[in-house]
């Protein structure tokens, strides 16, 4: 039985089978909602430009796993997938995309500032490495309240060269605040390559600086991730300060929709394509005996269902008054 | 080594100043403490003296040329010295030094050219007023072109206004009621007045001066009964255009203030004190009618001052005057009432056009003013008879006299020219009346230029 | 019953500046357990001028914290403990830092509330040490107000006197969104009689701090004072200027400056952040928009820093920022229609 148990990843003996069609579908949903923005940006229904994260949804789904609506994280510009992970609705994303009065930030954020603070998503950031110290923030009120939340700080590999990585990294450890940092390393900012922007070899390394666990995992690996993020989380929950994990993942298209795919070869991207967090997810649920194929169908048929809504619901739904422009700047005044 | 003379430093927050005229020309001999040049601030001309006695060369700005404070400008050479090349000059003129060539104190009492005549004098700019000064402008249907500004650069401020709407004692408009806001012609000049006399109350202020710059002696203008200083703008044209000008609006009159006037005497004194005011410096006179008579006391008063005396039409020199005529247009209170009376100062009525009358009414608007002048004829001419007598004055006249009357002067008659003495010119114009300066302004004007270059 | 109404004469009490800042952040502590202190070298040091002093002793580490020196990082642990429940007054050591953190106010503080459609409030509040006359020189001397005036989703106060000082502390910590106080270094010492316990000054609401009718001069912080000796001196020529301590950079406080200036028809701006393009070029603008417009009886004149970064020798130092001869030397020529 135990040396069953061994060779069974992390995931699959640690959630529910419940828990992991839940992640499946939310894999499903945020590929499903990235394609559907693309289209619609396509179509002209979208006037501003977007960060799709097709390719990196097993990072996104297993770092939120263990998370409550109480713990929160900071996204980054590429955020559509932590933002569905946290539990965010794809019609009121949607929404948001077409700039309506429904959508998360009312239309005024755009795909670049989705949140969703009731689900603890402090939201996506437009400015690299902005959310670093916020999330180091959202930690020391925790601790303050005397909470046991945690933050996940999203982030990519450009930020780690940003000052303000390496201030919330060093402001975290000193206060041991619960906070995880988790680096999406896409392999590139916008194009200049890790390996070439990043003195050190793995991202994860400079935690040492920073004393504190720093880990690399493949991050198209659900269960890896996951399994690292336990450990993360406890570590956080337990008060024994923060951790960094990097998520080694790939981002299919371009940087945004303006990126013309010049500093990488068509044979790399395909062979990152070629292994699909998503679909390896699913192969290794069917494998595991959690589900079957037709219902594998019927989760992704789903999704897509509610990614028709969601537009849908996106293109009836009423846009902001024009008079409200600056609504929303200050507390309105109480009445 | 000769004087450097440079561009003084006269206002506090002076950085540099503008040349406006060299009273001495290049090579010419200039005494120290002789007028050299004038300067423009933004406060006023200003006069500056000769730190030097010789001859003026190097002149290094010309008029219009604005100079930073401390550069020289020219050079006084002593008489016999040697003239070289321009000297090079010590840079960081000490500022007493700049401070000691600035005009007298005395000059500050010019006060900038009033807007409404300021065109021919000055470059052409846009009539300067403060926001505010338009707002009460506009609420009191004033025109802001008939005030003058006392701000910087003849800037029109709300106390400029304010002084004009007390000086008419017109209570402004109400809103909606009237003519279109600012719009003179519009105005109701011919509202009837209450019949009731009106009380007025005599003003504080010395009397109102106005300027025009130019080169040379200045020509002192004193306008007659009834009139102001603005009945001299066509003679004004007519004259040499850089001939300096200095007008004085008589007590009760134009923008002076409302003066009780118990006789001629009294206004005799109020022209002196404003006359001592302007300066030290001398003057060429001239006088119309009642004006003419006060040139006349001013000149017995400050012979010495007066380079020359030049009287139209004066009064003081015999009993009778067309009373009646000065007494309906000093009553009139609408153009209606005034024009006849007004057709009177002309040899024949065509010569008054209503338009004419219409902007006479609007510079009688004020009925404390209208008062005060009738007040002021019954001190001086009484039962319709000239109450005083400068027969003796014109007598003494002691510096070149010109007099020039009208042969159809239904006012004055002619006849009372006879009492000057010999030495005085006189000349008499056929088909003229009271007022040949508006009459005939070209002919007076060419007798008066002769008169004042001789 | 309170000790104000059993002893209602012990109301106020004389503080320093710096005093009153540290009474209002001691009060604000002692009611409210999500009040937190952050900024460098506030702890057992006390701060760089002394304004926090011995807060750490009586409310210890965990609410008087000391940052490392990382004002961009800092100040964002600050906007996401704001963002997430707390009320932190973050210190920065002198405003001239404030640069360092530009992308923590600038982007993300003044703007999470609108970027997120009004779903989250930021509630966090920058004391920034500003202003000149310490022999600081160029780095450590700025006045940055009309920087981040500049910012929409901002507050931006300048208090003047000890009593304001406590009472828009107390105030921004009221107040839902992030409020910039700029505290001018050489006010500290400064004392004056303050209101004891908890009260607040409203922040956008300037304050008549002298009536007078021949010309309105708007000053802040420490321009206030210069503006009011220089009034005090005024009035032995006649002249009667009203000065307004504006308080408040954002919001403006309109009402009051166009109120004063259609009274008097004549505007001096006084302010020691650089002329050009600084607070005075906004309350000038908003005259000239406003109804008061009709009122101008002479051109508004502006007295600011001058156009070079605050030098060290002392003369040229205070040459740099406007004195009290500067604003009697404007006035004066202003009222006697010089200008």
């Amino acid at each position: 039985m135990v040396e069953n148990q061994k060779n069974i990843p992390f995931a699959f003996r640690h959630f529910t089978p419940e828990a992991l069609r839940r992640a499946l579908r939310k894999m499903h949903l945020i590929r499903l909602f990235e394609e559907g923005a693309e289209e619609s940006y396509m179509r002209g229904l979208i006037h501003g430009t977007m960060h799709l994260s097709i390719g990196q949804e097993a990072s996104a789904v297993a770092s939120c796993m263990e998370l409550t609506d109480a713990d929160k994280i900071t996204s980054t510009h590429r955020g559509h997938g932590h933002c569905i992970a946290k539990g965010a609705d794809v019609g009121r994303m949607f929404a948001e995309f077409f700039g309506k009065e429904t959508g998360y930030c009312h239309g005024r954020g755009g795909s670049m500032h989705i949140a969703d603070v009731k689900t603890g998503n402090l939201g996506a950031n437009g400015i690299v490495g902005g959310g670093l110290p916020i999330a180091v923030g959202a930690a020391l009120t925790a601790r303050r309240l005397g909470r046991d939340d945690v933050t996940v700080c999203f982030f990519g590999d450009g930020a780690n060269n940003e000052g303000a990585f390496h201030e919330a990294l060093n402001m975290a450890a000193i206060w041991k605040l619960p906070v995880i940092f988790v680096c999406e390393n896409n392999r590139y900012g916008m194009s200049t390559p890790a390996t070439y922007a990043t003195a050190v070899k793995n991202i994860a390394d400079r935690a040492v600086a920073y004393a504190m666990p720093g880990i690399t995992v493949d991050g198209n690996d659900f269960s890896a991730v996951a399994e690292a993020m336990h450990t993360a989380v406890a570590r956080a929950r337990a008060g024994e300060g923060p951790s960094l994990i990097e998520s080694l993942t790939y981002r299919w298209r371009g940087h945004s929709k303006s990126d013309r795919n010049r500093y990488r070869s068509k044979d790399e991207i395909e062979d990152w394509m070629s292994r699909d967090p998503i679909m390896r997810f699913r192969t290794d649920l069917i494998a595991h005996g959690v589900l079957d194929a037709a219902g594998a169908e019927a989760i992704e048929a789903e999704a897509k269902a509610a990614v028709a809504a969601g537009i849908d619901f996106a293109r009836e739904s009423p846009s902001p008054a024009i008079t409200d422009v600056t609504k929303f700047v200050h507390a309105e005044a109480a009445a | 080594m000769p004087v450097e003379v440079i561009m003084p430093k006269v206002d506090m927050d002076m950085a540099a100043g503008k040349l406006a005229v060299w009273h001495v020309a290049e090579g010419e001999v200039v005494k120290k403490g002789a007028a050299l040049f004038d300067i423009e601030t933004d406060k006023a001309a200003m006069e500056v003296e000769a730190p030097a006695t010789g001859r003026l060369h190097h002149i290094l700005a010309v008029p219009g040329v604005t100079v930073p404070v401390g550069a020289p400008i020219a050079f006084i050479y002593a008489e016999g010295e040697a003239v070289g090349p321009a000297p090079a000059t010590a840079a960081g003129q000490p500022a007493e030094a700049a401070l000691a060539a600035a005009a007298p104190p005395g000059a500050e009492v010019a006060v900038a050219a009033s807007a409404a005549v300021a065109t021919p004098e000055t470059e052409v700019e846009g009539l300067r007023a403060t926001p505010a000064a338009r707002r009460l402008a506009r609420e009191a249907a004033l025109a802001l072109e008939v005030l003058s500004g006392t701000g910087p650069k003849g800037r029109i401020q709300r106390s400029d206004v304010e002084a004009e709407i007390a000086r008419r004692r017109q209570p402004p408009l109400p809103a909606g009621s009237g003519p279109a806001p600012g719009t003179v012609e519009a105005r109701p000049l011919s509202r009837v007045e209450p019949v009731a006399p009106v009380d007025w109350e005599p003003q504080p202020g010395g009397l109102h001066v106005t300027t025009r710059k130019g080169t040379g002696t200045p020509l002192l203008l004193v306008h007659g009964f009834a009139a102001d200083s603005f009945g001299w703008r066509p003679l004004e044209e007519a004259l040499p255009r850089d001939l300096p000008l200095i007008r004085i609006d008589l007590p009760s009159h134009g923008r002076s203030p409302l003066r009780q006037i118990g006789g001629f005497a009294d206004l005799a004194r109020a022209l002196v004190q404003a006359f001592d005011r302007l300066g030290d410096g001398p003057v060429h006179l001239l006088g119309h009618s009642l004006g003419g008579a006060l040139a006349l006391a001013l000149a017995d008063i400050r012979p010495r001052r007066i380079r020359s005396l030049s009287l139209i039409a004066p009064a003081g020199l015999g009993p009778e005057i067309d009373g009646a005529a000065l007494n309906g247009i000093a009553r009139a209170s609408c153009t209606e009432s005034l024009t006849p009376w007004l057709k009177r100062l002309t040899a024949r009525p065509a010569g008054i056009s209503d338009d004419f009358a219409r902007a006479a009414m609007l510079g009688r608007i004020d009925p404390g003013l209208r008062a005060a002048q009738q007040d002021m004829a019954r001190a001086l001419f009484p039962d319709g008879v000239q109450a005083f007598d400068l027969t003796a004055a014109v007598e003494r006249v002691a510096m070149p006299a010109l007099m020039v009357w009208g042969r159809d002067d239904h006012i004055l008659p002619w006849r009372q020219a006879l009492a000057a003495p010999g030495e005085v010119a006189l000349h008499l114009l056929k088909g003229v009346g009271h007022v040949p300066h508006l009459e005939d302004p070209e002919t007076v004007a060419g007798l008066i230029a002769r008169h004042l270059a001789a | 019953m309170n000790a104000q109404t059993l002893f209602p004469e012990v109301q106020q009490r004389e503080m320093s500046f710096a005093e009153a800042i540290r009474d209002a952040m001691a009060i604000a502590l002692e009611r409210d357990p999500t009040v937190i202190l952050m900024g460098e070298d506030i702890g057992v040091y006390g701060g760089a001028f002394q304004v926090t002093g011995d807060l750490i002793e009586r409310f210890g580490a965990d609410r008087v914290i000391d940052t490392p020196i990382s004002e961009l990082g800092g100040a964002g642990v600050a906007v996401g403990a704001a963002l997430t429940g707390l009320k932190p007054i973050f210190e920065f050591q002198f405003s001239d830092f404030a640069a360092l953190a530009m992308e923590q106010i600038v982007n993300q503080a003044a703007k999470l509330r609108y970027m997120l459609g009004g779903e989250a409030a930021v509630p966090v509040v920058f004391r920034m040490p500003s202003g000149s006359g310490t022999g600081a020189a160029a780095q450590h001397s700025q006045s940055f107000e009309a920087w981040f005036g500049h910012v929409p989703g901002l507050k931006v106060v300048q208090p003047s006197t000890p009593a304001d000082a406590k009472g828009l502390l107390l105030a921004a910590l009221e107040d839902p969104d992030p409020v910039i106080i700029f505290e001018h270094k050489l006010l500290y010492k400064m004392k004056g009689p303050v209101p004891l316990g908890h009260y607040t000054t409203p922040i956008g609401k300037a304050a008549v701090v002298r009536e007078g009718s021949a010309v309105t001069i708007v000053a802040s912080a420490i321009m206030v004072h210069r503006a009011l000796e220089a009034a005090a001196e005024l009035a032995k020529e006649g002249i009667e200027a009203e000065v307004i301590d504006l308080r408040s950079v954002r919001p403006i406080d309109r009402a009051t400056i166009i109120a004063s200036v259609r009274k008097t028809g004549k505007l001096v701006c006084v302010y020691e952040g650089v002329r050009t393009l600084g607070v005075g070029a906004e309350i000038s603008a908003l005259i000239a928009e406003s109804e008061a417009f009709d009122y101008l009886d002479a051109p508004i004149q502006r007295l600011g820093g001058a156009e070079a970064p605050i030098p060290y020798n002392p003369d040229l130092e205070r040459a740099a920022v406007p004195q009290t001869p500067d604003i009697l030397s404007v006035v004066r020529r202003l009222v006697r229609g010089e200008v």
